[in-house]
């Protein structure tokens, strides 16, 4: 029983919990948009049950990349928040465009056909809950 | 000790020799099979494994393992793993998964001596760990994020371990959600929604001992069979096949162990793999290991 106490305090100290450092890779950085582009399409976020979100989203065609744009944006935290692209007011046909983080700029893969896409969303991929939706309108 | 020390150094110096492992879990299981104590019921094995995995990845991997035997037949262990990542993404660790092994020997026959294992391994993240919200590939993952079911059948021959082993996923927890999309490398394929398939495995050792009984080596050679191509989920929603993720692994392993006394022990352990499937999702892709682990019966 003493070798049992005396060695899970080296375990743990081994261990020492759970460590994140920082992230030593760079981000993409997005082109700036030239002034007065107008959106193709916008819309205003509104939140599922339970959540607060603020904020709209508009799709912007910055050269050749169309790109989902997030303004005066805040949402309720959540553990695994993305940015969906969507048919539907619900994820089940959609386009992935990352995680949510700081970053306001979201591209859109070349091959989507935007206009094809009402919806964005904000979803919680790994508890696949819903947080915002924004329906979109043409402008 | 001397003798120890010149092994050791041998075995350093000449890594291509050495052995190593490339999949979590199935790859220790051979020592599930040891035969129990029949006086000292408690075991306690810490070690801390090095490895070093594909791009500039390499990882510090303690663990702690608990084994109590029932009676001369049947023993419980239980295992607790950790992991540290470091490479260009950054440095990310956390607990991995947790082991429950039961192992059963068979009544013994001249010369040999059949044992079998059943047991499951149970994730403590579901393989989803982000730097500063950056999703990380499976290859900074401490743990895969399956729960797996686990059984194996050992044979002993004199000098000789032959021991087969399948590893299950049977229910799948992993939420990784990186894509390589949207990093700027492509060191590691997108595992997004990961699902990952069995693998089947087949070790072959042989132990040998000084005369004086203080030192045991065992060379051993392990194939890891991946039982079918992975897949996981693209941008667009779809589950996508990882082409050539399933196939065979080869790893060449020595462990070299010294007595300290009846009941304590250390242990050396170097790996490598010969053989390896062209594309390694999930991972597993370590390239050279070392471990020192510390044994103690009570």
């Amino acid at each position: 029983m003493k070798k049992i106490v005396f060695l899970l305090p080296i375990f743990l100290l081994f261990i020492s919990c759970e460590v994140e450092g920082d992230l030593t890779r760079d981000a993409e950085l997005s082109t700036p948009i030239p002034e007065n582009t107008p959106p193709v399409a916008t819309g205003n976020f509104m939140p599922t049950s339970g959540i607060k979100v603020t904020g709209s989203a508009k799709i912007y065609l910055n050269g050749n990349q169309n790109e989902v744009r997030l303004e005066d944006f805040s949402v309720s935290s959540g553990p695994d928040l993305k940015v969906y692209l969507s048919k539907n007011a619900t994820p089940t046909d959609f386009v992935n465009l990352g995680n949510l983080t700081s970053s306001t700029v979201y591209a859109i893969p070349t091959q989507v056909n935007v206009s094809a896409y009402k919806y964005v969303l904000i979803h919680c991929q790994q508890y696949s809950h819903l947080f915002a939706v924004a329906q979109l309108s043409q402008n | 000790m001397k003798k120890l020390l010149l092994i050791i150094a041998i075995g350093i110096c000449s890594n291509s020799f050495a052995q190593g492992c490339s999949d979590a879990g199935i790859c220790s299981i051979g020592n599930g099979f040891q035969t129990t104590d029949k006086e000292l019921k408690n075991g306690i094995e810490v070690g801390t494994i090095f490895g070093a995995g594909e791009a500039d990845v390499t990882y510090i991997s303690p663990y702690i393992t608990y084994t109590r035997t029932i009676n001369e037949r049947l023993s419980l262990s239980s295992k607790i793993t950790y992991s540290v990542a470091n490479g260009s993404f950054g440095q990310r660790g956390s607990f991995g998964d947790a082991y429950l092994i039961g192992n059963y020997n068979w009544k013994p026959k001249t010369n040999t001596q059949w044992s079998s294992l059943l047991g499951f391994k149970i994730p403590f993240t579901s393989s989803n760990l982000k730097i500063n919200e950056f999703s990380l590939p499976l290859d900074y993952q401490s743990s895969l994020g399956t729960f797996d079911l686990i059984a194996g059948l050992n044979l002993n021959y004199k000098k000789w371990d032959f021991n087969t082993a399948v590893q299950i996923p049977v229910f799948n927890n992993n939420k990784n959600s990186y894509f390589k999309e949207f990093s700027d490398t492509d060191d590691f394929p997108s595992t997004n929604l990961f699902e990952r398939k069995s693998d089947a495995l087949f070790r072959t050792t042989y132990t040998f001992q000084t005369h004086n009984k203080k030192f045991t080596f065992k060379p051993n050679v392990l194939f890891i069979y991946h039982l079918g191509e992975d897949s996981f989920e693209n941008a667009f929603g779809n589950r996508e096949t990882i082409q050539n993720s399933d196939g065979l692994t080869i790893n060449g392993n020595i462990i070299g162990a010294y007595a300290i006394n009846t009941k304590n022990s250390i242990e050396l352990s170097l790996a490598t793999p010969f053989v390896v499937r062209e594309v390694r999702p999930d991972g597993l892709t370590r390239k050279f290991t070392a471990g020192i682990i510390y044994k103690v019966s009570f």
